[in-house]
């Protein structure tokens, strides 16, 4: 992952085109930054918008997977005759099926084929069927016999590379070292500091979840297939399938206008998009496929766990010396994508002259790691934001005092670059105050087992500036109404309404006029998958373009028709105006030229990033807690997120992103924990009754956010930065201090269920 | 998907009871715990025997005895609702409040919550475990941190039901019919033990029915209370549990029943606290030995160790409370 290309693209894509000309920064907006409801949510509440799994086609059947049940197994032989001959049952794939027979690579690490002989993980892919009706395919598919050969498997990765554990691979159970990153010299850090700490933390193995599983409907038209895929990019499914499939792009059509959620894991076409246009090839009717509960929890990827050794030294006057981390961390038992960067904010986020950190990944028998959410990022925070608060600790500083004596001006894990913005002092100094952080900070020492704390983490995160490529078209119709068409899916952040209101600003017209034509490759431009915190700073600025295009273009057909000049003029609501003479006022719709072409159209790009700087979103979150020191039941009772990603382009949506991953966090620090059994290596919880998301009843009623905005108009044209994945990378941490606020413990490992809390209670209390 | 079968909802008992005899059934109530098992191929069923539509089975009335009847159709959320349950049984009302969420409480009743099966994911999920006809629990040596502490035989599940512990505490007695004929079943022996038949939960035999649980009248100076530790706020059975139920002559403790949910098969009756507590006042020596006794004897297995300091300072801190 902290290879050349960022998580969120696979292989090489386009560029676009430099726009000539960069409109002016926005100062002021009208419509930008607005609390304004979703252009769509109307459809989301009311039922009304399609899901792809939503998609019924006529003739539709339905497609289902074979899992393998064991961690670690190879297939000896497949008997599918009596699944065949069931009622329903219009076809069964299976490894020794031509047209399923094909290899299955992943992009790094050892290749392997869509049906496997040699299952690496429970519910590796085993064979498919399609059938009339959902329960039909499921019972087809445990009328076929497997028969398996069951291997050794690993299943910790703390046991992975013991010379006694099963070999995995041929070539062993290591991923390749990477050289560990290194900066001044960390012995002469440690030499100069007063106090030296060591911990290791571990967070565990969290599982992707999102409301809507993941799968496809897919149709042939002849030989143009047609996907309806749940998806965070559209785009990159179609590379995929016509690669596999061995299609032209242009015979691939992906459609993916809503999807039920996706925090990394739904960036590329899994396994099923190919499976199912197998399918409806061979039974000639369209084949939808989405994958149970189970199998999203065994199959579709993780944020792998971490155990992290952080050393860290500081002076007495609070100036850090030297930080050294070493993470082990596994893939799962495919090197995809997902793993890494718990070292990023060692690396960059506080200034430390000293620092070296070195990361080792070995593979285990279990479900693949994939981006999420900030990869790598909350992991990194659990061990630094706590390693901040301890060292505070042991100096007698205030937590938030110490941070703020190390605020770095550049990015010192990218050589020294400047950041373009960065906000993080006053996310530090304003969200504190803005939380009340002092009076939470000296309440006195409470009497009952009933203890409270407040905590608080600090982040950036890696990417955030987004970049080209974009292509957006804005057309302005006869009649005045509005079309954006752009590529990018809006997996239920806002991305659309955020672009309506982008154009709404440029074109002065309500933004819940515009129709919005997005996430289709075959009518719309080409665009990287939502994901990396950058759909906004990428997308926005292309659409600005656009709609700034048509906004010169209606002036200077009122300046043409009207003989006058076009810097006297611009665009109000409806109307070309004078900036002089109120009197002057041309409507559009009677814009001669407007009239005879039928529409405007204006195509923006998204330009290149400003060279030798960097674009970072900061954060700082604070929260209270209540503990009870007999139960170990940690409650939540408030948060505040305090945010710099640049402008915000609705209030709304921002703050649903800092709500949301709060909450995600909340999970991270409290509830969420894949178990694998260690006997078998299958996962125990793989439901969501087991597996615990945190539930409404478990997020605080008090959440608030505060914006920082610190103008950043070096970043792109609309001066926004990423939001969606900073807003859940300081959260466990922060909760973690506060729990060390209310009662002197300090737990090192994730999730703080109400057992660990009082085993770790317990071990300290034997220590003193 | 699921197991094929038939369904069956007769109108009065006796019909139901016949439909028992004659196939190998299983009785649906509210389904949330049925459908589950047998989607997920935990159970099967030839046939299923509806009791939605027999109307004696719901509802809750004053017992001859002076107590409560409640039938055993009742809706969860019906019991927590009830003003006398919540003014005479606090623990039943404060137990069945917690349970799973509001649309499982009005679907499910008062009579499958005692009859569910475990929550154990090894039974639940693809392990053949003794439970399920097999040769060994998988989580005695496997991933037991929501296992048993106590009483844990061959199998080391824990009993999911909240309001078992708090019948159980209250004295409630299960009224069963079938084999042509009724019974009545404390509810602390309605719940059997692992070692009697790994494969049931309770006395019932395949024929009979739970048609309803009844509370014995109040005695003077009763308290009850049930408290739940869980590790999210809803849809989440209890890590730790403790139902109880006593008798106060003034200051002093008369009786005591204590019992405790998530610790072990069934309810567990925690008599060693109660013998502490009983002609004490709740005083804190009191209750930090009843908190001591409540847990004495407990083996914990390998992930499970932090149950024992969870269950002692729950009961010391549902004791308080109680004072
Ligand atoms: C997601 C989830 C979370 C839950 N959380 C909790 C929780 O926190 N606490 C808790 O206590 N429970 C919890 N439950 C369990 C829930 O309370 C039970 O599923 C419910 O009480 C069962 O009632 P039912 O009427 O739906 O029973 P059914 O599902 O219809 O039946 C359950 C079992 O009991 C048998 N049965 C039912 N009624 C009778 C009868 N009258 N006589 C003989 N046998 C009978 C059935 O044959 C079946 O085997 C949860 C369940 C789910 C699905």
């Amino acid at each position: 992952m902290s290879e050349d290309s960022p998580y969120w693209i696979e292989g090489t894509v386009p560029e676009t085109p430099t726009p000539a000309e960069y409109p002016e920064p926005w100062g002021k907006t009208n419509v930008v930054g607005a609390r304004l409801p979703r252009v769509d949510a109307y459809e989301r509440v009311s039922g009304s918008a399609v899901y792809p799994s939503d998609v019924i086609l006529p003739g539709m059947l339905y497609g289902a997977i074979l899992r393998c049940p064991h961690s670690r197994a190879r297939v000896l032989s497949v008997d599918s005759a009596s699944a065949e001959a069931m009622p329903g049952v219009h076809a069964v794939i299976t490894a020794s099926t031509p047209e399923a027979d094909i290899p299955w690579s992943y992009r790094r690490g050892p290749e392997s084929r869509l049906f496997p002989s040699l299952c690496q993980h429970e519910g590796e892919a085993v064979a498919a069927v399609a059938a009339e009706t959902p329960q039909q395919a499921v019972d087809a598919l445990r009328a076929i016999r497997i028969d398996y050969e069951i291997l050794p498997h690993v299943a910790d990765q703390e046991t992975s590379s013991d010379p006694e554990s099963p070999k995995i691979w041929d070539d062993g159970n290591e991923l390749p070292a990477r050289p560990p990153y290194e900066r001044g010299n960390i012995a002469t850090g440690f030499a100069e500091a007063d106090v030296v700490l060591e911990l290791t933390f571990t967070t565990a193995c969290e599982i992707h979840a999102p409301m809507e599983t993941h799968g496809c409907v897919a149709q042939w038209d002849g030989d143009r297939l047609t996907l309806w895929e749940s998806t965070q990019g559209v785009f990159a499914v179609q590379a995929r399938v016509a690669e596999i499939l061995g299609l032209p792009l242009s015979k691939v059509r992906i459609v993916g206008h809503y999807m039920g959620g996706g925090f990394g894991s739904k960036l590329q076409a899994g396994k099923y998009s190919i499976i199912a246009p197998i399918l409806a090839r061979l039974t000639a009717r369209p084949v939808k496929l989405f994958l149970s509960r189970e199998e999203n929890m065994l199959c579709v990827g993780n944020r792998p766990p971490s155990r992290m050794t952080l050393k860290a030294g500081v002076k007495k006057d609070g100036t850090l010396t030297a930080l050294a981390m070493d993470t082990l961390s596994t893939p799962g038992a495919y090197a995809i994508s997902g793993f890494g960067l718990e070292d990023w904010q060692i690396r960059d986020l506080y200034t430390v002259p000293n620092v070296r950190t070195s990361n080792r990944f070995v593979f285990i028998n279990a479900g693949p790691a994939r981006p999420f959410r900030a990869p790598g990022h909350p992991q990194g925070s659990w061990a630094l934001e706590q390693m901040m608060d301890d060292l505070a600790d042991a100096i007698d500083m205030d937590p938030i005092v110490f941070r703020l004596k190390n605020i770095p001006s550049v990015s010192q894990a990218r050589g020294g670059q400047p950041y373009t913005t960065t906000g993080l002092k006053q996310c530090l100094t304003d969200g504190a105050a803005a939380f009340n952080w002092e009076t939470g900070r000296s309440r006195p020492v409470q009497k009952t087992h009933l203890k409270r704390g407040v905590g608080m983490g600090a982040c950036l995160w890696i990417a955030g500036g987004g970049g080209p490529p974009s292509t957006a078209i804005v057309k302005i119709f006869a009649d005045g109404s509005v079309n954006l068409n752009l590529g990018a899916s809006d997996i239920g952040t806002g991305t659309k309404s955020v672009m309506a209101m982008v154009v709404a600003e440029e074109l002065g017209i309500d933004p819940h006029a515009i129709q919005i034509e997005h996430a289709d490759t075959a009518t719309t431009q080409f665009a990287t998958p939502s994901g990396g915190s950058k759909t906004i700073p990428t997308e926005s600025p292309a659409v600005r373009e656009a709609a700034y295009a048509v906004r010169r273009r209606l002036i200077e057909l009122a300046a043409e028709q009207h003989d006058l000049a076009i810097e006297d003029l611009e665009l109000a609501t409806g109307a070309v105006v004078s900036k002089t003479d109120p009197a002057v006022s041309f409507p559009i719709t009677e814009l001669e030229g407007l009239q005879r072409r039928g529409l405007v159209m204006g195509v923006g790009y998204r330009g290149p990033n400003p060279e030798d700087v960097a674009i970072t979103p900061f954060a700082a979150q604070f929260c209270e807690v209540e503990v009870n020191t007999r139960t170990g039941e940690i409650r939540i009772l408030r948060f505040l997120g305090a945010h710099d990603s640049g402008r915000v382009m609705n209030r709304l949506t921002y703050d649903n992103q800092i709500f949301g991953g709060i909450t995600m966090g909340i999970g991270l620090a409290l509830t969420e924990e894949r178990i694998l059994d260690q006997a078998t290596g299958k996962m125990v919880n793989a439901n969501l009754h087991d597996y615990k998301i945190p539930t409404a009843l478990d997020v605080p009623a008090e959440m608030a956010s505060l914006a920082i905005d610190p103008h950043d108009e070096q970043c792109n044209t609309t001066g926004a930065k990423g939001i969606g994945e900073p807003v859940t990378i300081p959260t466990a941490g922060a909760i973690a201090n506060a729990v060390f606020h209310a009662t002197g413990v300090r737990i090192t490992e994730s999730p703080i269920t109400p057992g660990r809390f009082l085993e770790a209670q317990a071990a300290q209390a034997e220590e003193v | 998907m699921f197991p094929r079968f038939s369904h069956a909802r007769p109108t009065d008992l006796q019909a139901a009871l016949a439909l028992l005899e004659q196939a190998s059934g299983r009785i649906h109530a509210g389904g949330t715990d049925l459908l589950g098992c047998l989607h997920d191929g935990v159970l099967t069923a030839d046939t299923l025997v509806s009791l939605s539509n027999i109307a004696e089975l719901k509802g809750i009335s004053p017992s001859t005895e002076n107590g409560l009847r409640i039938g055993a159709m009742t809706p969860i959320g019906a019991v927590a609702a009830h003003a006398g349950i919540r003014s005479t049984y606090s623990a039943l009302a404060q137990a069945a409040s917690v349970v799973a969420n509001p649309p499982l409480r009005s679907q499910g009743t008062l009579g499958g919550n005692l009859c569910q099966k475990t929550r154990c994911w090894y039974y639940r999920g693809d392990f053949p475990c003794l439970r399920k006809g097999g040769d060994h629990c998988f989580a005695f040596e496997g991933e037991n941190q929501h296992h048993a502490i106590f009483g844990g035989e061959g199998c080391y599940m824990v009993h999911p039901s909240d309001t078992a512990p708090a019948l159980a505490a209250l004295g409630a007695t299960c009224r069963i019919s079938g084999g042509g004929s009724s019974r009545s079943v404390p509810v602390d022996q309605f719940l059997m033990p692992a070692l009697v038949d790994p494969q049931r939960e309770t006395v019932l035999e395949p024929t009979e029915i739970l048609t309803e649980i009844l509370l014995p009248p109040a005695p003077p100076g009763l308290r009850s209370s049930y408290r739940k530790i869980r590790s999210r706020q809803a849809w989440d059975f209890a890590l730790a549990g403790v139902a109880l139920a006593l008798q106060f002559d003034g200051n002093v403790v008369r009786s005591a029943r204590v019992f405790l949910s998530g610790a072990a098969p069934m309810p567990w009756r925690a008599q060693g606290a109660e013998a502490v507590i009983t002609g004490n006042s709740l005083n804190a020596q009191t209750i930090t030995k009843a908190a001591a006794a409540a847990v004495e004897g407990a083996e914990p297995l390998q992930h499970n160790g932090a149950k024992v300091a969870l269950f002692e300072g729950l009961v010391a801190e549902s004791l308080e409370t109680m004072g």
